[in-house]
């Protein structure tokens, strides 16, 4: 997840659970089936404390100061790159450039085959 | 569905175009699916049931067998080459019982010997420390800057993820081809060799990480 200096202190929920794959509800920040407990990080305007956030689950925070940016790097807490057997969602383009979610293909199988051109 | 993993978009329409897929055929240019799924080398796959879960986590997915396993490597060629085409052929073939697992799969659904079980599939996804962690941030900072007309300040931050994550082949493929493919070229440079802007290369990487025997994330089949 990227954000710039002008966004660090205004990151909200929606945006924070989308880039991250961990939804920050009442009970904590959450994937899947798996919560984690998370007392004050979701601030009264509905934003995200990054920091705090980022400490509760062993995501890296690396800093460009050059450039004003934050990258928050995924969780480390289980170990593992999957905490849970979800999906994610992340959002794709496809050849024209038009969006593209996982979910849209939601009770069928799907076989997720990643290539590149290198 | 596919999934390019490439920075630059039109780098995959030749391919796509050529491939004219029915099924939908998307471009992750954040590389966000390998941070996601696992995803460490191309061509790797999920498998995801009707209900959104995966029931088989990233692992190399080739159906069919290379031609290139079973060439003899002509006399005359470049060193380098050799050497290079020696190790692919190294890499372990897995593409019929792959293959035959997926349609087994299709077929059976959850009765599959292959679908796993979600604490099986958490379970043999890749382990994740913070070095690896690190990593992700880091290619991600410099995509973000080379989407931004910055490609000279991205290298500082790939040559990081590479450092932290050696065994991530898409973070130093990608990166690689970018500074290998000739201007005029239509095709990325596979070779993938030494270049003055990254300490690795494909071929002395692969060496110095065990060979091609060790290159693919072999399914456990």
């Amino acid at each position: 997840m990227i954000i710039t200096d002008e966004q660090l202190d205004h990151v909200d929920a929606a945006t924070f659970a989308s880039a991250t794959g961990w939804d920050p509800k009442p009970e904590g920040l959450c994937q899947g089936e798996v919560c984690v407990p998370a007392p004050g990080l979701r601030r009264d305007d509905g934003t995200v404390d990054i920091e705090a956030a980022a400490a509760r689950l062993g995501m890296p925070v690396v800093r460009d100061d050059e450039h004003g940016l934050t990258a928050v790097g995924p969780g480390t807490i289980t170990g593992r790159t999957l905490t849970t057997a979800a999906a994610p969602d992340p959002e794709l383009i496809d050849r024209v450039g038009s969006s593209f979610r996982l979910s849209s293909l939601h009770g069928r199988k799907v076989l997720l085959h990643a290539w590149a051109s290198y | 569905m596919t999934v390019a993993l490439d920075v630059e978009p039109e780098h995959t329409y030749p391919w796509v175009d050529a491939a004219s897929p029915t099924h939908p055929s998307l471009i992750d240019t954040r590389h966000v699916t390998g941070e996601l799924f696992g995803f460490v080398n191309i061509p790797m796959a999920v498998w995801i049931d009707e209900t959104g879960t995966i029931v088989r986590n990233a692992e190399s997915a080739t159906i069919e067998r290379s031609p290139l396993r079973d060439m003899d490597i002509p006399d005359g060629l470049d060193e380098r080459l050799t050497r290079m085409l020696t190790e692919v052929k190294a890499i372990p073939d897995d593409a019929a019982a792959y293959r035959a697992a997926i349609v087994d799969w299709a077929r059976h659904g959850a009765e599959s010997p292959y679908a796993l079980t979600p604490d099986e599939v958490i379970e043999r996804s890749r382990p994740r420390g913070d070095d690896e962690a690190r990593a992700a941030a880091c290619f991600e900072l410099g995509q973000h800057l080379r989407d931004h007309g910055d490609a000279d300040a991205a290298v500082a931050w790939w040559r990081q993820a590479h450092q932290l994550d050696p065994g991530n082949w898409t973070y130093k493929r990608q990166a690689w081809t970018l500074v290998t493919t000739p201007q005029d070229a239509t095709e990325n440079d596979l070779m993938q060799g030494p270049n003055d802007v990254y300490d690795g290369n494909w071929l002395d990487d692969v060496v110095a990480s065990g060979g091609g025997e060790n290159y693919a994330v072999r399914p456990k089949l």
